[in-house]
């Protein structure tokens, strides 16, 4: 599903991964461990295409990221679910018109999209809030909104990047536990944590990185 | 269809959220627009003035004294048949002394002095459209001099001819001035454009993604740069039209003047909708050169 083949990345000629080849499998669950600037975000950028890789190689499904044209770009993104630390949710829309987004971008039926867009937002348990502004939610209730939207289009891969930070134990709880349910559906799911609660609950893969390397990678095919 | 909706929404969205930076553009177009219109209207009448007068210009053929019947027929004849006269009418000896004495009757008497009538018989003749130029007109009269029976051709254009020279100068002019006035109006809005992109840079982002593709970005900024031109556009519409109430109840024109219908004209409908359609697409054209780095995605 995803391979990395000696992925480098520099920032201003300062390594931000260093040499890293990783392997995951289709409908596992791999959490990426390791303290602040350690990587995390860098690897997650790099499959997602928000930043181009300087060395190594990628492949998801088969694509050469590295290689990936401009215009194929957003075509793969579609692919993908992705839960941004600071959620990135558009503040002038509703929570609804949020979730909808990718589903409008593809260009999909009213009807599906509304039945989609409910169906996500029942999930995370935010159909409730439907109407609302971001900025009338609070911050567990962002975060499930995020992951509402990047689930709504039934993605192969979650990429999520610190999905817990600045949560409370009990909310840091059940968004794990979304993260399994979505697991459990097929989805490959991989998220990029330092909170050791999620890391004891989740209790699958992990992959630590340090100063940009693979420094150990436990429980593999769990 | 409802990405189309999303599109215009967006669009309409850009504008209400940036309405101050909206209306100093539609502002600063719309008078853009009215300087060129000033001088595209100012064109267009004296354009009709200038057809007019050619539409009305003749030829005067003077046959010579003591022609025999039969050869003023046979050169009656050719010029009828003549494929470059489109009107002709005939003007006898007695004739032009019977008009003479109504155009000068103060100046009669200098005629009656040399007893017999002086005044030639002519052919007044109106030159097909495709005769009228300069050269066209030239070339006839010089075939026709040589004609039996002929004593004079003469014309009087020359003024004609200078006017269609200005008018000529005029349609240069405009074409320079509006092609500058034109990259002025894609400039502001283009800077608008520019604006409300730095305004919602993050939102972009955000859409870059969830994977909306560059065209998906760019469509509601094209859009609305295409509404700023055609705002614009009516805006100077209207700004030229009170204008020319204006300047018609200042002046008070008669109905001719100089001889020629001179009633000013306004823009036709037709004409109008093509400024507007004209406005719509230099904004078009500035959000075009705003969006072109838009949207495109980083690997």
């Amino acid at each position: 599903m995803i391979q990395l083949f000696h992925a480098t990345k520099y920032y201003d000629r300062r390594p931000a991964l260093t040499d890293v080849t990783l392997q995951i499998d289709k409908g596992e669950f791999v959490l990426l461990m390791g303290p602040s600037g350690a990587g995390k975000t860098t690897l997650l950028k790099l499959l997602y295409c928000a930043t181009s890789l300087d060395e190594g190689q990628i492949l998801i499904q088969g694509r050469n990221v590295a290689r990936i044209r401009p215009s194929a770009v957003p075509y793969l993104r579609r692919t993908m679910g992705v839960v941004f630390q600071d959620f990135k949710l558009l503040p002038k829309k509703s929570v609804y018109d949020n979730v909808a987004l990718p589903l409008l971008v593809q260009g999909l039926s009213a009807f599906e999209t509304r039945r989609k867009v409910m169906e996500a937002l029942k999930a995370v348990g935010v159909d409730h809030r439907k109407e609302s502004r971001p900025a009338m939610l609070s911050a567990g209730e962002q975060q499930r909104v995020c992951i509402a939207r990047a689930i709504v289009n039934s993605p192969i891969i979650l990429l999520a990047d610190e999905p817990t930070g600045n949560m409370d134990a009990e909310l840091a709880c059940e968004i794990v536990e979304l993260f399994r349910t979505i697991n459990a559906r097929g989805t490959t799911v991989l998220v990029a944590t330092h909170n050791r609660q999620v890391i004891e609950q989740v209790g699958r893969r992990i992959v630590t990185l340090d100063q940009g390397k693979v420094v150990s990678d436990e429980g593999r095919g769990q | 269809m409802k990405r189309l909706v999303h599109f215009v929404r967006e669009a309409v969205a850009n504008i209400r959220l940036n309405r101050t930076t909206t209306i100093i553009a539609v502002a600063t177009t719309a008078f853009t627009l009215a300087c060129f219109g000033v001088f595209l209207l100012l064109y267009l009448n004296l354009r009709a003035v200038a057809t007019s007068l050619q539409s009305d210009f003749k030829v005067v053929v003077y046959v010579q004294d003591g022609v025999p019947p039969q050869g003023l027929s046979e050169l009656h004849a050719s010029l009828k048949t003549d494929p470059g006269v489109q009107a002709l009418t005939y003007v006898s000896k007695e004739q032009a002394l019977t008009d003479f004495r109504a155009q000068f009757p103060t100046e009669y008497h200098l005629l009656q002095g040399l007893g017999e009538n002086p005044l030639p018989a002519s052919f007044v003749v109106t030159l097909a459209p495709a005769l009228r130029s300069p050269d066209a007109v030239r070339r006839w009269a010089e075939r026709l001099k040589s004609a039996p029976g002929v004593d004079q051709v003469q014309y009087s254009r020359d003024w004609i001819d200078n006017l269609t020279t200005i008018v000529g100068f005029l349609e240069l002019a405009a074409v320079g001035i509006g092609t500058v006035l034109s990259a002025a109006s894609v400039t502001i809005i283009a800077s608008t454009i520019r604006l409300t992109l730095y305004a919602r840079r993050d939102e972009i982002e955000i859409m870059r993604l969830i994977g909306a593709t560059g065209g998906f970005i760019k469509i509601p900024y094209l859009i609305e740069g295409a509404m700023l031109g055609a705002m614009g556009s009516v805006l100077s519409l209207v700004m030229l039209k009170g204008g020319f109430e204006l300047f018609k109840i200042r002046l008070g024109f008669p109905g001719r003047f100089l001889g020629i219908d001179s009633g000013f004209y306004f823009f036709s409908g037709q004409m109008a909708t093509l400024i507007v359609a004209a406005g719509l697409l230099l904004g078009f054209i500035g959000s075009v050169l705003s969006v072109l780095d838009l949207g495109r995605a980083k690997p």
